[in-house]
Protein backbone atom coordinates (compact mmCIF):
# COMPACT_ATOMS: atom_id res chain seq x y z
CA UNK A 1 0.00 0.00 0.00
CA UNK A 2 2.80 2.27 0.53
CA UNK A 3 3.97 2.00 -3.05
CA UNK A 4 0.50 2.37 -4.12
CA UNK A 5 0.65 5.69 -1.69
CA UNK A 6 3.97 7.03 -3.59
CA UNK A 7 1.99 6.88 -6.77
CA UNK A 8 2.66 3.17 -8.13
CA UNK A 9 -0.99 2.75 -8.76
CA UNK A 10 -0.94 -0.53 -10.52
CA UNK A 11 0.46 -1.81 -7.18
CA UNK A 12 -3.50 -2.07 -6.60
CA UNK A 13 -4.50 -4.45 -8.38
CA UNK A 14 -2.23 -6.97 -6.66
CA UNK A 15 -3.89 -5.65 -3.06
CA UNK A 16 -7.12 -6.20 -4.78
CA UNK A 17 -5.72 -10.03 -5.75
CA UNK A 18 -4.68 -10.80 -1.87
CA UNK A 19 -8.21 -9.03 -0.29
CA UNK A 20 -10.90 -9.23 -2.88
CA UNK A 21 -12.28 -12.52 -2.03
CA UNK A 22 -11.50 -12.06 2.55
CA UNK A 23 -13.33 -8.34 1.93
CA UNK A 24 -16.69 -9.77 -0.10
CA UNK A 25 -16.75 -12.62 2.74
CA UNK A 26 -17.03 -10.18 5.31
CA UNK A 27 -19.41 -8.04 3.28
CA UNK A 28 -21.42 -10.68 2.26
CA UNK A 29 -21.80 -11.97 5.57
CA UNK A 30 -22.64 -8.45 7.13
CA UNK A 31 -26.34 -8.36 4.74
CA UNK A 32 -26.48 -11.55 2.62
CA UNK A 33 -26.76 -8.79 -0.22
CA UNK A 34 -24.28 -10.50 -3.61
CA UNK A 35 -24.55 -7.63 -5.41
CA UNK A 36 -24.51 -5.20 -2.73
CA UNK A 37 -21.69 -6.58 -1.25
CA UNK A 38 -19.93 -6.47 -5.08
CA UNK A 39 -20.71 -2.77 -4.95
CA UNK A 40 -19.37 -2.34 -1.85
CA UNK A 41 -15.75 -4.16 -2.50
CA UNK A 42 -15.57 -1.71 -5.77
CA UNK A 43 -16.34 0.80 -3.39
CA UNK A 44 -13.90 -0.02 -0.71
CA UNK A 45 -11.04 -0.33 -3.46
CA UNK A 46 -12.24 3.04 -5.18
CA UNK A 47 -11.98 4.78 -1.63
CA UNK A 48 -8.41 3.61 -0.66
CA UNK A 49 -7.30 4.78 -4.29
CA UNK A 50 -9.07 7.97 -3.74
CA UNK A 51 -7.55 8.61 0.10
CA UNK A 52 -4.52 6.44 -0.23
CA UNK A 53 -2.97 9.75 1.30
CA UNK A 54 -4.61 9.10 4.51
CA UNK A 55 -2.83 5.27 5.23
CA UNK A 56 0.32 6.42 7.39
CA UNK A 57 1.75 3.20 7.07
CA UNK A 58 2.42 3.29 10.93
CA UNK A 59 -0.70 0.36 11.13
CA UNK A 60 -1.36 -2.51 9.08
CA UNK A 61 -3.26 -2.13 5.68
CA UNK A 62 -5.77 -4.87 6.59
CA UNK A 63 -6.76 -2.87 9.72
CA UNK A 64 -6.88 0.27 7.75
CA UNK A 65 -8.89 -2.04 4.82
CA UNK A 66 -11.44 -2.71 7.35
CA UNK A 67 -11.75 0.54 8.91
CA UNK A 68 -12.88 1.87 4.96
CA UNK A 69 -15.07 -1.12 4.87
CA UNK A 70 -16.70 -0.45 7.97
CA UNK A 71 -17.79 3.21 6.51
CA UNK A 72 -18.89 1.82 3.17
CA UNK A 73 -21.01 -0.64 4.90
CA UNK A 74 -22.20 2.18 7.04
CA UNK A 75 -23.59 4.41 4.70
CA UNK A 76 -25.49 0.94 2.58
CA UNK A 77 -26.98 0.32 5.63
CA UNK A 78 -28.37 3.86 6.65
CA UNK A 79 -29.46 3.91 2.72
CA UNK A 80 -31.01 0.58 2.78
CA UNK A 81 -32.54 0.42 6.68
CA UNK A 82 -35.39 -2.32 5.21
CA UNK A 83 -33.84 -4.35 3.33
CA UNK A 84 -30.68 -5.35 5.72
CA UNK A 85 -32.85 -7.76 7.10
CA UNK A 86 -35.13 -11.05 5.53
CA UNK A 87 -32.55 -11.39 3.14
CA UNK A 88 -30.73 -14.18 5.25
CA UNK A 89 -31.07 -16.90 3.06
CA UNK A 90 -29.58 -16.23 -0.08
CA UNK A 91 -25.76 -17.75 0.83
CA UNK A 92 -27.88 -21.16 2.23
CA UNK A 93 -29.45 -22.25 -1.69
CA UNK A 94 -25.94 -22.02 -2.29
CA UNK A 95 -23.39 -24.61 -2.29
CA UNK A 96 -25.24 -27.62 -1.98
CA UNK A 97 -23.07 -29.92 -3.67
CA UNK A 98 -20.46 -32.18 -2.07
CA UNK A 99 -19.96 -33.51 1.19
CA UNK A 100 -23.30 -33.99 3.31
CA UNK A 101 -26.04 -36.08 1.98
CA UNK A 102 -29.90 -34.40 1.41
CA UNK A 103 -31.28 -34.84 5.31
CA UNK A 104 -28.06 -33.56 6.43
CA UNK A 105 -28.03 -30.47 4.22
CA UNK A 106 -31.77 -30.10 5.41
CA UNK A 107 -30.64 -30.21 8.99
CA UNK A 108 -28.08 -28.01 8.75
CA UNK A 109 -29.97 -25.35 6.58
CA UNK A 110 -32.53 -25.20 9.87
CA UNK A 111 -29.93 -24.59 12.15
CA UNK A 112 -28.04 -21.98 9.95
CA UNK A 113 -31.24 -20.25 9.38
CA UNK A 114 -31.70 -20.02 13.17
CA UNK A 115 -28.23 -18.65 13.89
CA UNK A 116 -28.64 -16.01 11.42
CA UNK A 117 -31.43 -15.41 12.61
CA UNK A 118 -29.69 -14.98 16.02
CA UNK A 119 -27.27 -13.15 14.54
CA UNK A 120 -29.35 -10.40 13.34
CA UNK A 121 -30.71 -9.94 16.92
CA UNK A 122 -26.76 -8.80 17.36
CA UNK A 123 -26.25 -5.22 17.08
CA UNK A 124 -24.51 -4.28 14.09
CA UNK A 125 -21.63 -3.55 15.94
CA UNK A 126 -21.21 -6.62 17.71
CA UNK A 127 -22.09 -8.47 14.43
CA UNK A 128 -19.17 -6.81 12.91
CA UNK A 129 -16.68 -7.83 15.99
CA UNK A 130 -17.77 -11.66 15.72
CA UNK A 131 -17.45 -11.66 11.79
CA UNK A 132 -14.07 -10.03 11.98
CA UNK A 133 -12.84 -12.63 14.67
CA UNK A 134 -14.47 -15.75 13.38
CA UNK A 135 -13.40 -15.25 9.57
CA UNK A 136 -11.09 -12.93 8.80
CA UNK A 137 -8.27 -14.21 11.30
CA UNK A 138 -8.02 -11.18 13.23
CA UNK A 139 -6.34 -10.11 16.74
CA UNK A 140 -8.54 -8.89 19.37
CA UNK A 141 -5.72 -5.65 18.91
CA UNK A 142 -6.22 -5.47 15.37
CA UNK A 143 -10.41 -5.64 15.85
CA UNK A 144 -9.75 -3.44 18.58
CA UNK A 145 -8.13 -1.06 16.12
CA UNK A 146 -10.77 -1.32 13.48
CA UNK A 147 -13.30 -0.04 15.78
CA UNK A 148 -11.99 2.27 17.70
CA UNK A 149 -12.73 -0.11 20.83
CA UNK A 150 -10.14 -1.31 23.86
CA UNK A 151 -9.08 -5.05 23.16
CA UNK A 152 -11.05 -5.90 27.05
CA UNK A 153 -14.28 -4.39 25.04
CA UNK A 154 -13.91 -6.66 22.14
CA UNK A 155 -13.05 -9.44 23.96
CA UNK A 156 -16.34 -8.89 26.16
CA UNK A 157 -17.55 -8.42 23.04
CA UNK A 158 -17.45 -11.33 21.49
CA UNK A 159 -17.98 -13.56 24.48
CA UNK A 160 -21.48 -12.15 25.14
CA UNK A 161 -21.91 -12.84 21.04
CA UNK A 162 -21.35 -16.05 21.26
CA UNK A 163 -23.30 -16.92 24.55
CA UNK A 164 -26.38 -15.48 23.26
CA UNK A 165 -25.60 -17.40 20.13
CA UNK A 166 -25.11 -20.89 22.00
CA UNK A 167 -28.28 -20.36 23.96
CA UNK A 168 -30.47 -20.04 20.96
CA UNK A 169 -28.53 -23.35 19.64
CA UNK A 170 -29.22 -24.98 22.72
CA UNK A 171 -33.00 -24.35 22.02
CA UNK A 172 -33.12 -25.55 18.97
CA UNK A 173 -30.70 -28.60 19.73
CA UNK A 174 -33.15 -29.55 22.80
CA UNK B 1 -21.56 -27.69 40.90
CA UNK B 2 -21.21 -24.39 39.08
CA UNK B 3 -17.82 -23.41 38.27
CA UNK B 4 -16.81 -19.79 39.41
CA UNK B 5 -14.14 -19.49 36.97
CA UNK B 6 -14.57 -16.22 34.10
CA UNK B 7 -16.28 -18.24 31.13
CA UNK B 8 -15.20 -15.46 28.98
CA UNK B 9 -11.60 -17.55 28.89
CA UNK B 10 -13.83 -20.73 27.02
CA UNK B 11 -14.22 -18.31 23.93
CA UNK B 12 -10.28 -16.92 24.24
CA UNK B 13 -9.70 -20.97 24.26
CA UNK B 14 -11.99 -21.05 20.90
CA UNK B 15 -11.18 -18.05 19.58
CA UNK B 16 -6.88 -19.19 19.42
CA UNK B 17 -6.77 -16.09 21.00
CA UNK B 18 -4.79 -16.54 24.06
CA UNK B 19 -1.40 -16.88 24.94
CA UNK B 20 0.95 -20.35 25.50
CA UNK B 21 0.37 -19.99 29.00
CA UNK B 22 -2.59 -19.18 29.46
CA UNK B 23 -3.80 -21.48 27.31
CA UNK B 24 -1.85 -24.27 29.56
CA UNK B 25 -3.55 -23.01 32.54
CA UNK B 26 -6.41 -23.19 31.35
CA UNK B 27 -6.17 -26.83 29.91
CA UNK B 28 -5.29 -28.37 33.20
CA UNK B 29 -8.50 -26.74 34.82
CA UNK B 30 -10.43 -27.79 31.90
CA UNK B 31 -9.07 -31.48 32.66
CA UNK B 32 -10.64 -31.35 36.26
CA UNK B 33 -13.61 -29.06 35.34
CA UNK B 34 -16.78 -31.01 33.91
CA UNK B 35 -18.94 -27.97 33.94
CA UNK B 36 -16.51 -25.52 31.72
CA UNK B 37 -15.73 -28.95 29.29
CA UNK B 38 -19.29 -29.34 28.91
CA UNK B 39 -19.52 -25.32 27.92
CA UNK B 40 -17.12 -25.20 26.33
CA UNK B 41 -18.13 -28.16 24.05
CA UNK B 42 -21.59 -26.14 23.26
CA UNK B 43 -19.70 -23.02 22.43
CA UNK B 44 -17.43 -25.24 20.10
CA UNK B 45 -20.22 -26.54 18.32
CA UNK B 46 -21.50 -22.90 17.88
CA UNK B 47 -18.20 -21.75 16.22
CA UNK B 48 -17.91 -24.19 14.12
CA UNK B 49 -21.36 -24.13 12.63
CA UNK B 50 -21.17 -20.10 12.25
CA UNK B 51 -17.98 -20.91 10.19
CA UNK B 52 -19.32 -23.64 7.93
CA UNK B 53 -21.93 -20.88 6.99
CA UNK B 54 -21.43 -20.80 3.12
CA UNK B 55 -20.89 -17.35 1.13
CA UNK B 56 -21.34 -17.26 -2.49
CA UNK B 57 -18.46 -16.80 -5.36
CA UNK B 58 -17.80 -13.58 -5.95
CA UNK B 59 -18.87 -13.09 -9.57
CA UNK B 60 -16.67 -12.80 -12.43
CA UNK B 61 -17.73 -9.44 -13.35
CA UNK B 62 -15.85 -8.07 -9.99
CA UNK B 63 -12.69 -8.41 -11.03
CA UNK B 64 -13.16 -6.94 -14.73
CA UNK B 65 -15.08 -4.13 -12.98
CA UNK B 66 -11.94 -3.28 -10.71
CA UNK B 67 -9.73 -3.41 -13.38
CA UNK B 68 -12.23 -0.81 -15.24
CA UNK B 69 -12.25 1.35 -12.59
CA UNK B 70 -8.14 1.19 -11.37
CA UNK B 71 -7.97 2.65 -15.23
CA UNK B 72 -9.84 5.31 -15.26
CA UNK B 73 -8.64 6.17 -12.13
CA UNK B 74 -5.01 6.28 -13.74
CA UNK B 75 -6.14 8.17 -16.23
CA UNK B 76 -7.64 11.05 -14.33
CA UNK B 77 -4.54 11.21 -12.00
CA UNK B 78 -2.35 11.26 -14.89
CA UNK B 79 -4.48 14.23 -16.51
CA UNK B 80 -3.82 15.97 -13.09
CA UNK B 81 -0.72 15.60 -13.45
CA UNK B 82 0.14 16.81 -17.00
CA UNK B 83 -2.31 19.30 -18.78
CA UNK B 84 -1.34 18.70 -21.93
CA UNK B 85 -1.44 15.22 -21.77
CA UNK B 86 -5.12 16.05 -20.30
CA UNK B 87 -6.07 17.89 -23.40
CA UNK B 88 -4.45 15.24 -26.12
CA UNK B 89 -6.76 12.43 -24.29
CA UNK B 90 -10.09 14.69 -24.90
CA UNK B 91 -8.99 14.53 -28.08
CA UNK B 92 -8.60 11.23 -27.95
CA UNK B 93 -11.76 10.83 -26.09
CA UNK B 94 -13.41 13.06 -28.84
CA UNK B 95 -12.22 9.97 -31.15
CA UNK B 96 -13.27 7.21 -28.89
CA UNK B 97 -16.87 9.35 -29.38
CA UNK B 98 -17.27 8.47 -33.25
CA UNK B 99 -18.95 4.80 -32.99
CA UNK B 100 -22.04 7.00 -32.69
CA UNK B 101 -21.27 8.29 -36.55
CA UNK B 102 -21.70 4.89 -37.75
CA UNK B 103 -23.96 4.08 -35.61
CA UNK B 104 -26.24 6.75 -36.65
CA UNK B 105 -25.39 5.63 -40.71
CA UNK B 106 -26.42 2.43 -40.31
CA UNK B 107 -29.37 3.49 -39.21
CA UNK B 108 -29.23 5.87 -41.84
CA UNK B 109 -29.14 2.50 -44.31
CA UNK B 110 -32.17 0.82 -42.42
CA UNK B 111 -34.08 3.91 -43.10
CA UNK B 112 -33.07 3.99 -46.52
CA UNK B 113 -33.71 0.25 -47.60
CA UNK B 114 -36.87 0.20 -45.57
CA UNK B 115 -38.21 3.19 -47.87
CA UNK B 116 -36.47 2.10 -50.99
CA UNK B 117 -38.56 -1.57 -50.41
CA UNK B 118 -41.89 0.04 -49.61
CA UNK B 119 -41.22 2.06 -52.83
CA UNK B 120 -40.59 -0.41 -54.51
CA UNK B 121 -43.05 -2.27 -53.76
CA UNK B 122 -45.60 -0.05 -54.37
CA UNK B 123 -44.53 0.93 -57.74
CA UNK B 124 -44.30 -2.69 -59.16
CA UNK B 125 -46.48 -4.48 -57.65
CA UNK B 126 -44.65 -7.84 -59.33
CA UNK B 127 -45.85 -11.34 -59.79
CA UNK B 128 -44.50 -12.69 -56.51
CA UNK B 129 -45.17 -10.05 -53.84
CA UNK B 130 -43.61 -13.06 -51.25
CA UNK B 131 -40.44 -13.05 -53.04
CA UNK B 132 -40.32 -9.02 -52.93
CA UNK B 133 -40.83 -9.43 -49.31
CA UNK B 134 -38.39 -12.01 -48.32
CA UNK B 135 -35.56 -9.95 -50.43
CA UNK B 136 -36.04 -7.03 -48.73
CA UNK B 137 -35.70 -9.18 -45.14
CA UNK B 138 -32.45 -10.41 -46.15
CA UNK B 139 -31.23 -6.18 -47.13
CA UNK B 140 -32.63 -5.59 -43.66
CA UNK B 141 -31.07 -8.23 -41.26
CA UNK B 142 -27.75 -8.06 -44.16
CA UNK B 143 -27.48 -4.38 -42.66
CA UNK B 144 -28.57 -4.39 -38.92
CA UNK B 145 -25.95 -7.47 -39.13
CA UNK B 146 -23.00 -4.74 -40.61
CA UNK B 147 -24.56 -2.03 -37.90
CA UNK B 148 -23.99 -4.53 -35.70
CA UNK B 149 -20.39 -5.22 -36.51
CA UNK B 150 -19.52 -1.47 -37.12
CA UNK B 151 -20.69 -1.01 -33.37
CA UNK B 152 -18.48 -4.06 -32.36
CA UNK B 153 -15.20 -2.71 -34.21
CA UNK B 154 -15.71 0.87 -32.95
CA UNK B 155 -16.00 -0.50 -29.51
CA UNK B 156 -12.58 -2.09 -29.51
CA UNK B 157 -10.84 0.96 -30.03
CA UNK B 158 -12.45 2.66 -27.10
CA UNK B 159 -9.53 3.39 -24.05
CA UNK B 160 -11.92 1.86 -21.57
CA UNK B 161 -11.26 -1.36 -20.96
CA UNK B 162 -14.59 -2.34 -19.72
CA UNK B 163 -15.94 -0.71 -23.43
CA UNK B 164 -13.61 -3.16 -25.02
CA UNK B 165 -14.70 -5.93 -23.22
CA UNK B 166 -18.26 -4.75 -24.31
CA UNK B 167 -16.97 -4.82 -28.14
CA UNK B 168 -15.81 -8.26 -27.60
CA UNK B 169 -19.11 -9.72 -26.29
CA UNK B 170 -20.70 -8.40 -29.52
CA UNK B 171 -19.04 -11.33 -31.70
CA UNK B 172 -21.56 -13.60 -30.10
CA UNK B 173 -24.24 -11.58 -31.74
CA UNK B 174 -22.24 -11.82 -35.06
CA UNK B 175 -22.70 -14.85 -37.54
CA UNK B 176 -20.03 -15.95 -38.81
CA UNK B 177 -16.63 -14.31 -39.02
CA UNK B 178 -15.47 -12.17 -41.90
CA UNK B 179 -11.49 -10.90 -42.22
CA UNK B 180 -12.05 -7.55 -40.87
CA UNK B 181 -13.80 -8.92 -37.69
CA UNK B 182 -10.80 -11.76 -37.46
CA UNK B 183 -8.09 -9.23 -38.20
CA UNK B 184 -9.64 -6.88 -35.15
CA UNK B 185 -10.05 -9.92 -32.61
CA UNK B 186 -6.50 -10.78 -33.58
CA UNK B 187 -5.43 -7.61 -33.62
CA UNK B 188 -6.68 -6.81 -29.63
CA UNK B 189 -5.62 -10.74 -28.47
CA UNK B 190 -2.15 -9.86 -29.01
CA UNK B 191 -1.88 -6.45 -28.12
CA UNK B 192 -4.54 -4.99 -25.63
CA UNK B 193 -3.12 -3.58 -22.68
CA UNK B 194 -5.47 -5.32 -19.96
CA UNK B 195 -5.20 -9.15 -19.61
CA UNK B 196 -8.75 -9.50 -19.12
CA UNK B 197 -9.37 -8.06 -22.56
CA UNK B 198 -7.49 -10.17 -24.13
CA UNK B 199 -8.82 -13.14 -22.12
CA UNK B 200 -12.36 -12.85 -23.29
CA UNK B 201 -10.91 -12.17 -27.09
CA UNK B 202 -9.46 -15.65 -26.73
CA UNK B 203 -12.75 -16.75 -25.22
CA UNK B 204 -14.90 -15.36 -28.47
CA UNK B 205 -11.97 -16.27 -31.31
CA UNK B 206 -12.07 -19.99 -30.00
CA UNK B 207 -15.44 -19.78 -31.17
CA UNK B 208 -14.53 -19.05 -35.03
CA UNK B 209 -11.56 -21.74 -34.19
CA UNK B 210 -12.98 -23.35 -37.46
CA UNK B 211 -11.75 -20.69 -39.54
CA UNK B 212 -8.55 -21.08 -41.10
CA UNK B 213 -7.00 -17.44 -40.54
CA UNK B 214 -8.44 -17.51 -37.42
CA UNK B 215 -6.47 -21.16 -36.16
CA UNK B 216 -3.06 -19.48 -37.72
CA UNK B 217 -3.86 -16.68 -36.40
CA UNK B 218 -3.96 -18.67 -32.67
CA UNK B 219 -1.01 -20.55 -33.36
CA UNK B 220 0.96 -17.59 -34.09
CA UNK B 221 -0.28 -15.67 -30.96
CA UNK B 222 1.41 -17.84 -28.45
CA UNK B 223 4.93 -16.73 -28.78
CA UNK B 224 3.53 -13.11 -28.54
CA UNK B 225 1.92 -13.04 -25.19
CA UNK B 226 3.83 -12.25 -21.95
CA UNK B 227 0.54 -13.29 -19.51
CA UNK B 228 0.90 -16.12 -17.52
CA UNK B 229 -2.94 -16.12 -17.90
CA UNK B 230 -3.57 -15.89 -21.48
CA UNK B 231 -0.25 -18.26 -22.02
CA UNK B 232 -2.33 -20.80 -19.77
CA UNK B 233 -5.93 -19.77 -21.40
CA UNK B 234 -3.75 -20.59 -25.04
CA UNK B 235 -2.28 -23.85 -23.93
CA UNK B 236 -5.98 -25.20 -22.94
CA UNK B 237 -7.66 -24.13 -26.11
CA UNK B 238 -5.48 -25.39 -28.36
CA UNK B 239 -5.13 -28.66 -26.57
CA UNK B 240 -9.54 -28.34 -26.78
CA UNK B 241 -8.59 -28.11 -30.55
CA UNK B 242 -6.27 -30.65 -30.62
CA UNK B 243 -4.21 -28.54 -33.02
CA UNK B 244 -0.41 -29.80 -33.42
CA UNK B 245 0.94 -27.08 -35.48
CA UNK B 246 1.05 -25.01 -31.71
CA UNK B 247 3.76 -27.64 -30.35
CA UNK B 248 6.67 -25.49 -32.31
CA UNK B 249 5.75 -22.60 -30.89
CA UNK B 250 5.11 -23.77 -27.32
CA UNK B 251 8.59 -25.46 -26.95
CA UNK B 252 9.93 -21.73 -28.32
CA UNK B 253 7.85 -20.14 -25.05
CA UNK B 254 9.60 -22.94 -23.32
CA UNK B 255 13.30 -21.40 -24.02
CA UNK B 256 12.31 -18.43 -22.08
CA UNK B 257 14.23 -18.75 -19.00
CA UNK B 258 11.19 -16.33 -17.42
CA UNK B 259 8.16 -17.98 -18.35
CA UNK B 260 5.69 -18.84 -14.90
CA UNK B 261 6.61 -22.33 -13.44
CA UNK B 262 2.94 -23.10 -13.15
CA UNK B 263 2.34 -22.02 -17.10
CA UNK B 264 5.51 -24.30 -18.13
CA UNK B 265 4.25 -27.73 -16.83
CA UNK B 266 1.47 -26.88 -17.92
CA UNK B 267 2.63 -25.83 -21.59
CA UNK B 268 4.90 -29.58 -21.37
CA UNK B 269 1.75 -31.51 -20.32
CA UNK B 270 -0.27 -29.68 -23.47
CA UNK B 271 2.91 -30.36 -26.01
CA UNK B 272 3.06 -34.20 -24.48
CA UNK B 273 -0.93 -34.68 -25.38
CA UNK B 274 -0.83 -33.03 -28.40
CA UNK B 275 2.77 -34.97 -29.59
Amino acid sequence: MLKVKAGDLDKMALLFERHHRPLYGFLFRMTHQRESSEDMVQNVFYRMLRYRNTFNGSGEFITWMYHLARNVLKDHLKKNKSSASGQGEEGLEERAGGGPSPADLVEKKQEWKALLNAMEDLSTENREILILSRFQDLRYHEIARIMDLTEGAVRVRIHRAIHHLKNIYLQIVN
Amino acid sequence: MKCERDKEQITRWINHQMTLDERTLFEIHLAQCPSCRQELEASQQVWDLIGKMPVPEPSAAMPVRFHAMLDTYKRSVEEKRNPLAAILERFRQLWALQPRFPLAYSLILVVMGLTGGYLLDHRNPGPDPDFAAKKQIDTLSSQVHEMKEMVMLSLLENPSASERIRGVSYTNEIRGVNKRISDALLETLNNDPNVNVRLMTLDALTHFANDPVVREGLVQSIVQQESPLVQSALADVMLKLQERRSVQPFKKLLFQKDLNGQVRSKIEQTISRLI
